[in-house]
């Protein structure tokens, strides 16, 4: 799965391309747990995702998880409706972070 | 349409690619179409990941046909026997801290579809599967 990665100040945002199922979770992880070690202040942009199944999810779990151990913030953006569905079927809504909008995602940070 | 699946992860994608060109044949809005993907592939991947323990390759069906306003979906594989609706459901109002790992691909399906039933029948695991057509709200 391709990831794109960019940086804003301390603040680091991340791009996953195409779909996160079981085939491509486990390479999603390993991008997301390299980015967590170097910042803990992160972005997730859901614009170029089609797709996400439990096994997309559990990562976003364990990242939350992580994250969250270690004081910092992640935050989820620019979903299409129906990839919100999922997370809002899962009650992942109540438990992370997610804004419809990237300049919504990035204010958080600035509080 | 009847899918023969291999249980190899890499065939989901082919597994997608066909369901999506049986609901663009058969008119299923696109938001209906990403519900029953879901539904197929947490069932398949657990299928693939799960039912066969022998290193060998084996290969199991997805059938799916339009019935008036249903949608039905039957997966039969010669796998170990397995009830995926006796899996206990996950706690969706958890913290963060404390809500567990996994358990949400079975809840996917129960909460996607209209019926869920699993039987084992000649040697094999059956689910079908039930998805109402109508839109909700």
């Amino acid at each position: 799965m391709e990831i794109t990665v960019k940086k804003d100040s301390d603040i680091t945002i991340v791009y996953p391309v195409g779909r996160i199922d079981t085939s491509t979770a486990k390479n999603f992880e390993e991008g997301i747990m390299k980015v967590i070690q170097d910042s803990q202040q992160v972005i997730i942009s859901f614009s170029n995702i089609s797709y996400i199944s439990s096994a997309g999810l559990r990562v976003i779990l364990v990242a939350g998880k992580k994250i969250s151990s270690m004081k910092g913030q992640l935050v989820l953006t620019e979903m299409s409706e129906k990839i919100h569905d999922v997370f809002k079927m899962s009650g992942f809504d109540k438990i992370l972070k997610i804004y419809p909008t990237f300049s919504e995602a990035r204010g958080v940070f600035d509080k | 349409m009847l899918l023969d699946v291999k249980n190899d992860i890499r065939e989901i994608d082919r597994v997608f690619t066909c369901i999506k060109e049986f609901c663009c044949a058969n008119d299923i809005s696109e938001k209906k179409c990403f519900d029953i993907l879901i539904i197929i592939d947490e069932l398949a991947t657990n299928i693939i990941s799960y039912a066969f323990d022998d290193g060998q390759e084996h290969t199991f069906t997805i059938m799916i046909e339009k019935e008036n306003e249903l949608v039905h979906i039957q997966l039969l594989d010669a796998g170990i026997p397995f009830d995926p609706l006796k899996k206990t459901e996950p706690n969706t109002d958890a913290s963060l801290e404390s809500r567990k790992v996994g358990g949400l691909g079975i809840f996917f399906v129960k909460q996607l579809s209209q019926l869920v039933t699993y039987a084992r029948i000649d040697g094999k695991n059956q689910l079908d599967i039930f998805v109402s057509l109508k839109e909700e709200g």
